[in-house]
């Protein structure tokens, strides 16, 4: 799944949750209204997507800010 | 007890009968002598021989019950040989079963099989006494009510006794294998006036059956229950049927009948918790779950308070059912999400027909809701999963809002016509 993939499933999200679509990726997760729940979401949709349970590193998720950490997060992940 | 209104109608497969001529119709081919010292489960093999089976069985005094003869399983039988129970047909005139483990006869007993929804029914003992929860009516008016429930529930015991112990109370047996089709012809006919069902029994008869047919069919009397009960089902209903006294009842296998509401209200009053005992029957509500304690309840528990699994929530005068508390609620990241509340939400919205909630284990907040919904009319779904989401983020808190969505055709209805 690609870069752009993830943000269109996080797009997805926003969109349904009638928020602004996310464009700027230096934007803070909380300034950009992407909640944990919305992650979580996020986290299935991918899973169901790529038929497997992703490695959720308590680690690095604390690490995560900004949409880009998110986006770097979910591809460092299925990488793994 | 000795049955009150033989001359009772009983419809069934095209055909008029009286419980005289059912009970006359077992004694002419099976002689019930053979087994009446037995604890026995008739196997049924047709509504109209189920419900000649129970006249049959109750004046001869018998401790039986009777169970679908497709419903019988090797887990069943099983069950059956532990408790002391021989399954018998009275059409093969044979015994279907081992002899039991035990020996265990009580006269006058009469044994109601659970829905088996989450397992193999439970058999729970009640007598013509327990059953005939009619003791409690005046002035009842004649009827002739539709039966839809699956033989051999407690819900169909109710209407089977109705009929027998009330007079003036006909039935028109339901038929399981077209069961919407017999509703719909007996409807046409002009044969019902009364319906006795659940509520996903009429949210699949509003997709199943012309609106016409059913505003005309002179409907007199509904009675809910077997599910919760919501305030959309209970105003579709007094649209269609804006002169017919609606009733929703509480009512279970363990605790019989308990409630009864009549406003067309969801739920029910909290006046009902401090119900005088004198009347047979006591509510409680202890951490959430509603108790009860009644003398219409299984024999072996007339004197104890049930614990019914099911939670309420009192919210000003009413008390509001939330679903069963072994598999109700979600954890959202540690917050409580109810599925029942949720559906109850979805039921509100003009386009849900019905809605199941149920949780989905998901990464880092352990469980979200997902809903499954039948929709009234064909709509864009992703346009309605919009809609939905947005209609829901209005009533509920954003950890319950459904975060998956499935439009599904049909309403998934099971035999013992919950869903």
């Amino acid at each position: 799944m690609t870069r752009t993939e993830i943000l269109g499933i996080m797009n997805h999200v926003m969109v349904k949750k009638g928020r602004a679509e996310l464009s700027d990726e230096t934007a803070k997760t909380r300034e950009s209204n992407f909640r944990s729940l919305d992650f979580s979401e996020v986290a299935l949709r991918i899973e169901t997507e790529i038929g497997r349970e992703l490695n959720f590193d308590a680690t690095t998720m604390r690490r995560i800010e900004t949409i880009k950490d998110v986006l770097d997060f979910f591809e460092h992940t299925m990488k793994a | 007890m000795a049955v009150v209104s033989t001359l009772n109608s009983v419809i069934a497969e095209g055909r008029w009968f009286n419980w005289g001529q059912l009970k006359a119709s077992i004694a002419e081919k099976f002689d019930l002598d053979v087994i009446r010292h037995r604890r026995v489960m008739f196997a049924a093999e047709s509504e109209l021989h189920a419900a000649s089976l129970v006249v049959a069985g109750l004046t001869a005094g018998m401790d039986f019950g009777i169970v679908e003869i497709r419903q019988v399983t090797p887990q069943l039988l099983d069950r059956f040989y532990v408790e002391g129970i021989t399954l018998s047909s009275t059409k093969t005139d044979a015994k279907l079963s081992r002899d039991p483990f035990v020996s265990n006869f009580k006269p006058g007993r009469v044994t109601v099989l659970t829905s088996g929804t989450t397992g193999v029914p439970k058999l729970i003992e009640h007598s013509s006494n327990s059953l005939n929860t009619f003791d409690r009516l005046r002035n009842v008016r004649p009827r002739n009510w539709f039966v839809p429930y699956q033989i051999g529930s407690y819900a169909w015991y109710q209407m089977i006794f109705l009929s027998l112990f009330v007079d003036g109370q006909s039935l028109i047996l339901g038929q399981a294998d077209d069961l919407m089709g017999s509703f719909d012809e007996a409807l046409k006919n002009k044969r019902v006036d009364a319906v006795s069902a659940t509520p996903t029994f009429w949210r699949q008869a509003a997709m199943s059956i012309e609106p016409e047919v059913l505003s005309s069919s002179g409907i007199k009397s509904l009675s809910l229950g077997g599910e919760v009960v919501d305030q959309s089902i209970l105003d579709y209903l007094s649209d269609m049927f804006p002169d017919a006294e609606i009733k929703h009842i509480f009512a279970s296998s363990e605790t019989g009948a308990a409630i009864v509401v009549s406003d067309r209200k969801a739920g029910f009053s909290a006046k009902l918790l401090e119900q005088d005992h004198r009347k047979g029957i006591e509510l409680r509500v202890d951490e959430g779950r509603l108790q009860i304690l009644s003398r219409y309840g299984s024999c072996d528990k007339t004197s104890e308070w049930i614990d019914t699994g099911d939670l309420v929530e009192l919210v000003d005068d009413r008390v509001y059912f939330r679903g069963r508390a072994d598999n109700s609620m979600i954890n959202v990241g540690g917050q409580k999400a109810y599925p029942a509340a949720i559906e109850a939400v979805l039921l509100e919205h003009p386009s849900v027909l019905w809605a199941r909630v149920s949780a989905q284990r998901a990464p880092l907040v352990g469980y979200l809701p997902q809903a499954k919904v039948v929709l009234s009319q064909i709509r864009d779904e992703q346009e309605l999963e919009l809609v939905l989401t947005s209609f829901c983020e209005e009533r509920l808190p954003e950890h319950a809002v459904p975060r998956l969505w499935s439009f599904l055709e049909d309403i998934p209805i099971a035999k013992s016509l919950k869903s």
